[in-house]
């Protein structure tokens, strides 16, 4: 074995040569650009240039086919400010978010602490309520579209009603959402399954100790002690469920759904840029989306800093 | 070496290796298995948006080419219908990676950019495998032509109709001695039908299926109606809006009324084929059904939409083929996508079992093209046909289709009032009319490439 | 704990339990009965779940119409370069930002973490349009390249070179090995469960991925399962009988790898997970 070889020699070459060890050492964690150069050069081609684009596009009125774009301002921020179909898209992917991040914490929550307390079979529950999330987003896009087609499908068999599920703009996006209950409680399950599974044992010991019964151990230690993988949970799926798309987009044959009602954000900036060919425009709403974006992954660093300030003090 | 497990550890890093390399290497090439696998040599990839009995019909077109011509390997590739289609093949244009050949609504092709996205026909090439200008209608050819060159060129004709049940009718008194739906010419008129059709229908089923909540079928409609009334849209100059509301307001309140008065039931909107199989006496669809209920042996006929309000009219449109842009367009694959669109639109019969009206005017006159039934019943579509406005955000599935289409339905199902909805298309008109087009920067007035 | 009884509690939860995963199993349940039927069965009205006369005809067909085959080998080689090009980049970044110094490293870590915001849902269009300038729109590469640099994934790895003790290193240096010998030959080995948690969720990411094919490839040729599924139709129409089929082969690789390795993935989302906190 080298290795052992090498550690037996090592200190009788450290006394004779200690000071270039030392440089060697320092010089072992220095000038690391080249370790990070990889993934800048593909971050910058992939990921900031296209941001420095998009906000260059978004002051044109170029189009699809990559020439002949010309400078126009502030127009196409002006024209999204008043675009009742940008606002009414915006709506749309704000009420599937709003509807979608309580329900899946929640759920995710609920399944997890099942998960955590039965003893038999804990391998057969973390495969059944996972297993959705492995599918593809169009597949289950798919698969739910089937379960929700009216006359043939099984979701009004089953429950004996005629629900115009995703015919009728009161009902479609609730059809979106539940399908994405089910396609990615999953992953926010897992999440709280190894929250729950590192809280450590002798605090619930020293809880019944002190005679607190379950509920009172759920209360005043899984909960708190959940506190931040939540925070985590919300802010992903915000996050997420914000930039929705596969599944809408597939359960309603990429159109925008009865009366517009389902069409979301990402979907109108991809039909402005590659139905409508307008790329500026669909630049300048991408940019605002990206402001949103940024906005509500700046809320949540300023509310965890808060948070450490206020646990530090 | 002596443990045991450090084989199989080798063997699995191995597997893995090659598999790296592999998946490297593939993606190296580039080309996809199909390509590869292709021995032919000129490959011709075609993309066209036919499923159902289109899709059916066009196979076997295409499979009588492929013996025909058996050194052309045809690539044939069906893509979602409507806007998945034409974006697909616009970013596929735009990025210079087009198919040889597509097929494209013609209301479609002054939105499309010809010569951008577009590239013209060589009607040299076309007229040496037997397709020339003199064998179809002028109009129709006009339509594919802008600036001089021939950038579509017509595959067909496809309307909307009325088909209606012989059976259903039958018992409920309304087919003639001729064995065809009695005579309509008023909204009274066609209303009185349904009242009658709607007693001898059978329970569980809607009396007519019209797509309420389809925002295609719905603008189709409105586009035919509004066209017997002698509505317009714009003027000539394509500067001012000339959209007649009080005439709109008549055909959203005549679409609306077939649910208030209990004809057209909302929550089966979009099972319409299935219950006109089941017996529901009447559905408005497009032609492309007409194999669908043949192939179910149904007892049934087919007319154009009804001239409730005394004129002749029907929404039509056109499928054409188009060569996607690219920029070394040439040589011997794309000699063979003439000679592929050139074989389709000259062996039409085949299409026109899909319900199609054939563009090739040779065939209209062919005694088995005569034969067809119910293709013979609405052949006369074709001279009054219900076209929307011929400018650049128009066509099937266009900007103003998607525009439109879904203020027309928040009509039909009552979500809004008529009158509202009327004034609110003029407005959509207005600001259509005052967009410019993205690929050339010019407003339907300045257009050159829409008139 | 190796014998457990089946006290009251144990028992109404387990039944909970069964209860909530058939729900969750019913839809797999639904779509193989479907992938198992005719197509004329599959449509019939009322549904019923089993089929009555079970046919293997929607899986046949599948495979003859070719397209399918050609998209799941689309999908191995799409998925499997990236893994491959964001495990090597993303750790050796990682191991950069954690360990060594440079000039403006504080910036560039910052302009790292600003990435996290940004997706192809975000800024698709744009990135469209910066693919279409290298001219990769319907390449494998243009699929490719713009998966291999997700911050996420940086973000983690940096997180656990920084719990790495750094005597390790600092011993090894003395000895006079090299930065890189000492990256691969020290380093790497000890990130072994985090780069296996990245590597297998950077696979089912890029293997589920849908937004980015779907928008870079428009050539049937290529495309990956998701975005095939979706976008390219059967010429005949919806057949939901082989729609369920190609669902369910395009679902079933990631599940049965999940069975297998069940419990690295467990440990990746909490380690991922817990990191992010």
């Amino acid at each position: 074995m080298t290795t052992s070889a090498q550690t037996v020699f090592a200190p009788a070459r450290a006394t004779t040569a200690a000071d270039s060890a030392t440089l060697r050492r320092k010089q072992g964690f220095q000038h690391g650009g080249w370790f990070v150069a990889p993934f800048l050069v593909l971050f910058t081609l992939f990921v900031i240039w296209p941001l420095l684009r998009g906000v260059y596009l978004s002051f044109t009125d170029a189009n699809i086919s990559g020439d002949g774009a010309s400078f126009v301002g502030l127009d196409n921020y002006r024209e999204a400010l008043d675009d009742p179909l940008m606002w009414d898209a915006l709506g749309h992917s704000a009420y599937f978010t709003l509807l979608v991040v309580p329900c899946i914490t929640v759920l995710a929550f609920l399944l997890a602490m099942l998960a955590h307390h039965i003893e038999r079979g804990k391998w057969l529950w973390r495969l059944c309520f996972f297993a959705p999330f492995l599918l593809p987003s169009t597949v289950a896009g798919n698969l739910w579209q089937w379960l929700f087609n009216p006359g043939t499908g099984m979701i009004n068999h089953v429950f004996g009603i005629e629900t115009p599920w995703l015919t009728d703009k009161s009902y479609a996006m609730l059809a979106i959402v539940i399908t994405t209950l089910w396609w990615t409680v999953g992953f926010s399950f897992l999440l709280y399954l190894a929250a729950l599974q590192s809280i450590p044992d002798h605090l619930y010991e020293a809880a019944k100790l002190d005679g607190a019964n379950a509920w009172h151990r759920m209360v005043h230690i899984t909960l708190p002690m959940l506190r931040n993988i939540t925070g985590l949970v919300i802010a992903l799926q915000i996050l997420a469920s914000l930039q929705v798309f596969d599944q809408a987009v597939v359960m309603l044959d990429f159109g925008p759904g009865p009366e517009n009602a389902t069409r979301t954000f990402v979907q109108y900036t991809l039909e402005e840029g590659f139905t409508s060919y307008r790329v500026g425009y669909a630049s300048a709403i991408s940019i605002i989306f990206f402001v949103l974006i940024a906005a509500v992954a700046l809320a949540r660093m300023w509310l965890l800093r808060n948070r450490e300030e206020g646990a530090a003090r | 070496m002596g443990r045991p497990g450090l084989n199989r550890r080798q063997l699995l890093a191995t597997a893995g290796g090659i598999t790296v390399a592999g998946s490297f290497g593939f993606a190296a090439l580039g080309t996809g298995a199909d390509a590869l696998a292709s021995s032919a040599d000129t490959r011709v990839r075609y993309w066209n948006l036919f499923s159902g009995g289109d899709g059916s019909n066009m196979i076997a077109m295409l499979d009588a080419f492929r013996a025909a011509n058996p050194d052309i390997d045809v690539k044939d590739s069906t893509l979602q219908w409507g806007n998945p289609f034409y974006t697909k093949l616009a970013m596929a244009a735009a990025g210079n990676r087009a198919p040889d050949l597509g097929v494209m609504h013609l209301g479609r092709v002054p939105g499309f950019s010809p010569g951008r996205l577009l590239d013209p026909w060589d009607v040299g090439l076309l007229a040496r495998y037997g397709v020339r200008e003199a064998d179809f209608d002028p109009a129709l050819w006009q339509r594919g032509v802008i600036d001089g060159q021939l950038y579509a060129l017509p595959l067909d004709i496809h309307v909307q109709l009325c088909f209606y049940r012989k059976d259903v009718l039958k018992k409920a008194g309304l087919l003639g001695s001729d064995g065809r739906i009695v005579p309509v010419t008023s909204t009274d008129d066609w209303f009185a039908v349904l009242k009658e059709a709607k007693k001898a229908t059978k329970k569980g089923l809607q009396t007519i299926g019209l797509w309420v909540n389809d925002q295609n079928f719905q603008w189709w409609f409105f586009v035919a109606f509004y066209t017997q009334l002698g509505g317009t849209w714009f003027d000539a100059a394509q500067r001012r809006v000339t959209f007649d509301t009080d005439k709109a307001v008549q055909v959203l309140e005549f679409l609306r009324r077939h649910i208030t008065d209990g004809y057209a039931d909302p929550a089966l909107g979009s099972v319409n084929a299935e219950q006109f199989v089941n017996g529901a006496p009447f559905a408005w669809e497009g032609n492309w059904s007409v194999p669908v209920y043949s192939g179910a042996k149904l007892d049934y006929g087919a007319i154009p939409l009804p001239p409730v309000f005394g004129e002749q009219a029907t929404h039509a449109e056109s499928h054409s083929f188009v060569l996607p842009h690219q920029s070394d367009r040439g040589g011997g694959t794309n000699e063979a996508a003439h000679r592929l669109a050139a074989y389709v639109v000259t062996h039409a019969q085949q299409w026109a079992a899909g319900g199609h009206i054939p563009a090739y005017t040779p065939t209209l006159s062919t005694p088995a093209y005569k034969k067809l039934d119910p293709q013979s019943e609405y052949v006369s579509a074709m001279t009054h046909q219900a076209t929307e406005p011929k400018v650049w955000f128009a066509g099937s599935t266009g900007i103003l289709a998607q525009r439109i289409g879904p203020i027309v339905v928040s009509s039909t199902l009552g979500s809004a009032k008529p009158d509202t909805v009327a004034r609110r298309m003029k407005s959509e008109l207005a600001t259509l009319l005052a967009m410019k087009n993205p690929m050339d920067g010019r407003t339907a007035a300045q257009g050159g490439t829409a008139a | 704990m190796t014998t457990k009884a089946w006290t009251p509690s144990q028992i109404i939860l387990t039944l909970l339990a069964t209860a909530v995963s058939l729900v969750f199993l019913s839809p797999f349940a639904w779509a193989l009965f479907t992938s198992l039927k005719s197509e004329t069965e599959a449509v019939e009205v009322p549904p019923h779940w089993l089929p009555e006369n079970w046919t293997g005809q929607a899986w046949t067909a599948l495979f003859e119409t070719g397209n399918i085959t050609n998209w799941f080998v689309n999908s191995l080689v799409v998925s499997v370069c990236v893994t491959s090009v964001v495990l090597l980049v993303s750790a050796l970044a990682g191991y950069g930002f954690a360990r060594t110094e440079f000039r403006g490293k504080g910036v560039l870590m910052g302009v790292v973490m600003a990435g996290l915001m940004i997706s192809p849902a975000v800024l698709g269009v744009p990135l469209f349009t910066t693919v279409q300038q290298m001219g990769m729109v319907d390449t494998y590469w243009g699929m490719i390249l713009p998966q291999c640099a997700p911050a996420a994934m940086v973000y983690i790895l940096y997180k656990f070179f920084q719990g790495v003790p750094r005597e390790l290193e600092e011993a090894a240096f003395i000895d006079g090995a090299g930065r890189w010998r000492v990256f691969f030959t020290i380093v790497v080995p000890l990130a072994r469960p985090s780069l296996a948690a990245v590597g297998i969720f950077t696979f089912i990411a890029s293997w589920n991925n849908f937004l980015w094919p779907y928008m870079v490839t428009n050539n049937p040729d290529l495309m990956t399962m998701p975005n095939g599924i979706a976008t390219v139709m059967n010429s005949y129409g919806i057949q939901w009988a082989q729609l369920m089929a190609g669902g369910l082969m395009a679902g079933l690789p990631l599940i049965v790898v999940f069975v297998f390795f069940q419990r690295q993935i467990v440990a990746g989302v909490a380690h991922t997970g817990l990191a992010g906190q």
